[in-house]
């Protein structure tokens, strides 16, 4: 299980606690000096059985279980959720609430991005952007607050449309608060891209290629500052991102700071989008109905969430709970990569490159079951302790 | 400001001893609040560093396993005794220095590389990974800004042809301050300072996102409280120096007063700016950049000196003076 | 390539009012959205029980005092609600609501947790069938 290494190996341990982690997470960095030769992950630390907790509500209930599976991305979880369910039934949202949605989501984005930005900035000792990061993401925030009445866990889905509506008051906040929201952010374009000694700490520091990303599956704004051209929003638009769509953005250096100025250009295509659907948002109803037993049949339904590609898998029985949900979240992708680039740079550049995939723990951590021919590797409950006490002997 | 104290109230009391360690709880408070608003936030309450020192003296000090016992409690010691032994010869608060002899600003610029020698130490004592590592950065790092900024302050000692810490004092009020006269030591020994209590950006060898706490990893309680008193008494020590060397000495409290805190105000706001360097970077610009520009400096100075006679002369007599 | 270059905010915070906010000293109004306290209108509920059904986190519970005559009492916990709204979304009649009080959820007691809704009498009724050692009938 637990990758044995030669004795004479300085292994720095960095989780399940640490101060660079907000999250437990367990990283063994080999090093040489100063020089990582070697990186192991192991995760699994918060697992929750939420899937499996799934199977026993119904698929209304489901909706907020989802939605608590991720505490930044809220919202795309619930609504990767709402979007399978409503293929099932066979229903579809009004233009409105699917208007409304994909607001949500960008504005979810735009909060997602800033905060990474923060914590990405803290970990190379850049205290100060990240105090005025987190103070500028304050703004969106409250909008959400606003908007929903809740500033984590927006609700704003229901099983076939939304519960909020957008007021002309709640617009005009909106694009007050996006308009000094672009010129913060195109402030910090400016620091990152410019600043010297902060460039020291991201250019050319967990460089990732193309070849390489593509191997190893990365997605999300990870990939794309590799060069991977991979965005759900535009491959296969959910929501109404077909009326407002979306430009991809990449970069090719695939760095930290390519990584750094695709999410900040992504703000940017947030903050365009944001402000079209609140100009252009069309009329109509908020829901449709939804029956509370959902046809038979397996869905699988993606969505982008701010750390990448989020997918869903539900399958029912025609009861009024589902018989399995799969979540597979964007972090759990883009670990590999971390793994790969970790090797040959500094120690110190350890805590940049791990926030640099914009990890999330919690969402990720999952049971993974091994399947071999011949022997199942089903445990009862006394084998799993036995399993448990060996394992820490 | 020529008071002379009975040895033992000075030593004890005033203007070294239990009034020091208070300055320094005090200009660490500056500190973090100046930092905490430049940053935007409020910053901690008047009393938090203090009230920080009494919490951790009043627990336990846990000594972990493997370590040299009788090292691991004696090395915080040594460290403030060695910046409160350092603070007898620098004129401290505008008072004359209660020693002094020629050739003393060695003797104190070895003194306050104390506190770095025992951090490195105390992080090598400890079997912790975090320790090891933050003690070879630190250790690492004292190479790297321990000559620059000796001979940062050679400079004004030089120019006025004395090694003795209350002569520079005394004379850098006369005439030319030294920061205009040799800009690039007063960087370079401003930098140092900073280098040498290990302030962000120069924070590599106690990067809390790498390595937790460094060389303290280990320490809790007692042992880690008087780590941090001795580094506020170093604070006060090291912006002494180069706010006397280099902002025209003092002759009273005020003077102290205002200069002291106009160089903390400088590398509060340095501290603020700046990304974390890496301990490579760290080494690469004191070597690559810093000990070339003192040593420029340097040769200024020294040329200017054995030219001086030769040339003042000639100007006056070019320029008719 | 610049070097230092948030200056310009660090030199303009210190002329500035802090941003943080003084929480407990200083309260912020709640936003007019805001999803807090559950509210029950005791006179439109028809006994559905959707809101029970649908309620992610079984906070809320409804009490049959008389059903024929639609004598009902809501025990609300609002220890356990996650103020989804997904109720005010199931409930057909337009009885529950969500207001915008109570969002301080700390308490050093259950008690404050718990609240009934339901014409007095009704509420009356219950707490005396509790005080006297009858079992409830939750829904």
């Amino acid at each position: 299980m637990e990758p044995k290494t030669a004795p004479e190996k300085f292994i720095v341990p960095i989780g399940p606690q640490h101060p660079a982690l907000k999250e437990p997470g367990h990283f063994e960095f080999t090093v040489e000096g100063e020089v990582v030769t070697n990186a192991t992950a192991r995760l699994g630390f918060v697992h929750r059985g939420m899937e499996k907790g799934a199977e026993n509500r119904t698929w209304i209930q489901d909706l907020y279980l989802m939605e608590r599976v991720c505490g930044i991305c809220s919202h795309v979880h619930a609504l990767a959720f709402a979007l399978g369910v409503e293929k099932l039934a066979g229903v579809q949202a009004p233009p409105r609430a699917q208007a409304i949605r994909e607001l949500v989501s960008e504005l979810e984005r735009i909060h997602s991005h800033l905060l990474w930005l923060g914590v990405a900035a803290h970990e190379g000792g850049f205290d100060t952007l990240f105090m005025f990061s987190w103070r500028d993401r304050e703004t969106v925030m409250d909008l959400l607050e606003t908007i929903s009445g809740n500033r984590v866990n927006y609700s704003a889905n229901v099983l076939g449309g939304v519960k909020i509506d957008i007021s002309e008051k709640q617009a005009d906040a909106i694009r007050k608060g996006m308009d000094f929201l672009e010129e913060r952010t195109k402030h910090y374009l400016k620091v990152v891209t410019e600043d010297e000694t902060f460039l020291g700490r991201t250019r050319n520091i967990g460089v990732m290629t193309f070849e390489q990303a593509d191997f190893l599956g990365a997605i999300g704004p990870t990939g794309r500052a590799s060069g991977v051209k991979r965005d759900v929003r535009v491959d296969s638009p959910y929501t109404a991102y077909n009326d407002f769509p979306v430009k991809l953005v990449t970069h090719t250096h695939g760095d930290l700071e390519a990584r750094f100025i695709v999410r900040i250009q992504e703000l940017y295509e947030s903050y365009r989008l944001v402000r079209e659907l609140v100009d252009k948002m069309p009329t109509g109803d908020l829901t449709v109905r939804v029956p509370r037993r959902i046809p038979e049949g397996e869905v699988i339904s993606r969505v982008e969430a701010p750390r990448g590609e989020l997918l869903y898998f539900l399958k029912s029985n025609g009861s009024d709970t589902p018989e399995r949900v799969k979540v597979r979240t964007p972090s759990l992708c883009n670990w590999s990569s971390v793994l790969v680039t970790a090797v040959g740079h500094n120690l110190a550049d350890m805590p940049m490159i791990l926030a640099g995939i914009d990890p999330c723990f919690s969402c990720n951590d999952r049971i993974v079951t091994v399947n071999r021919k011949t022997d199942s590797t089903q445990m009862d409950w006394e084998d799993l302790r036995q399993y448990g006490i060996e394992y820490y002997k | 400001m020529n008071i002379n104290f009975p040895p033992l109230v000075a030593l004890l009391l005033f203007p070294g001893g239990a009034f020091l360690l208070f300055s320094g709880l005090v200009f660490e408070y500056i500190d973090r609040k100046l930092v905490a608003r430049f940053q935007n936030r409020y910053g901690p309450r008047w009393f938090q560093p203090l009230a920080d020192v009494v919490k951790l003296l009043a627990k336990e000090e846990i000594i972990p396993t493997g370590v040299v016992k009788s090292l691991f409690v004696a090395l915080p010691v040594i460290a403030l005794t060695a910046a409160l032994t350092s603070a007898l010869y620098v004129p401290l608060f505008g008072f004359k220095p209660v020693f002094s002899f020629q050739g003393d600003l060695i003797v104190t610029l070895y003194l306050l590389s104390m506190m770095t020698l025992c951090i490195g130490l105390a992080g090598a004592n400890t079997e912790d990974r975090f320790s090891l590592i933050g003690a070879t950065r630190a250790l690492t790092q004292l190479f790297s800004y321990e000559a620059p900024f000796l001979l940062a302050l050679l400079g004004p000692a030089i120019a006025l042809h004395t090694w003795n810490i209350g002569e520079i004092n005394a004379g850098a009020g006369n005439g030319l301050w030294f920061i205009i006269a040799q800009p690039i030591g007063f960087v370079v020994a401003l930098v140092g300072l900073m280098g040498k209590l290990e302030l962000p950006p120069f924070d590599a060898p106690e990067a809390e996102t790498e390595i937790v706490a460094g060389a303290f990893t280990e320490y809790s309680g007692r042992g880690f409280a008087i780590f941090k008193i001795g580094r506020d008494v170093e604070l006060v020590i090291g912006l002494t120096l180069v706010a006397s060397f280099y902002l025209g000495g003092f002759n009273s409290p005020l003077d102290f007063l205002w200069k002291t805190l106009l160089l903390l105000f400088v590398t509060a706001a340095l501290q603020s700016m700046f990304a974390r360097l890496r301990i490579d970077q760290t080494v690469g610009m004191w070597w690559r950049v810093g000990v070339l520009m003192v040593l420029l400096q340097l040769v200024v100075i020294i040329i200017g000196q054995q030219f001086a006679p030769v040339v003042q002369p000639a100007l006056q007599s070019l320029f008719g003076g | 390539m610049t070097i230092g270059s948030m200056f310009g905010d660090i030199f303009k915070s210190l002329f500035k009012k802090p941003s943080t906010e003084q929480y407990p000293f200083v309260k912020t109004e709640a936003p007019e959205n805001l999803r807090g306290k559950l509210v029950w209108d005791p006179e439109k509920c028809t006994g559905c029980m959707l809101c029970i059904k649908d309620c992610p986190s079984n906070g809320i519970e409804l009490l049959v005092v008389d059903k024929v005559n639609k004598k009902f009492v809501m025990r609300y916990n609002i220890d356990r609600c996650t103020f989804c709204a997904q109720c005010v979304e199931s409930c057909r009649f337009g009885c529950i609501e969500m207001s915008d009080e109570m969002w301080e959820l700390a308490s050093i007691k259950k008690e404050p947790f718990e609240v009934f809704y339901g014409r007095d009498e009704d509420i009356q009724f219950l707490l005396d069938n509790a005080a006297k050692g009858e079992t409830e009938a939750p829904c």
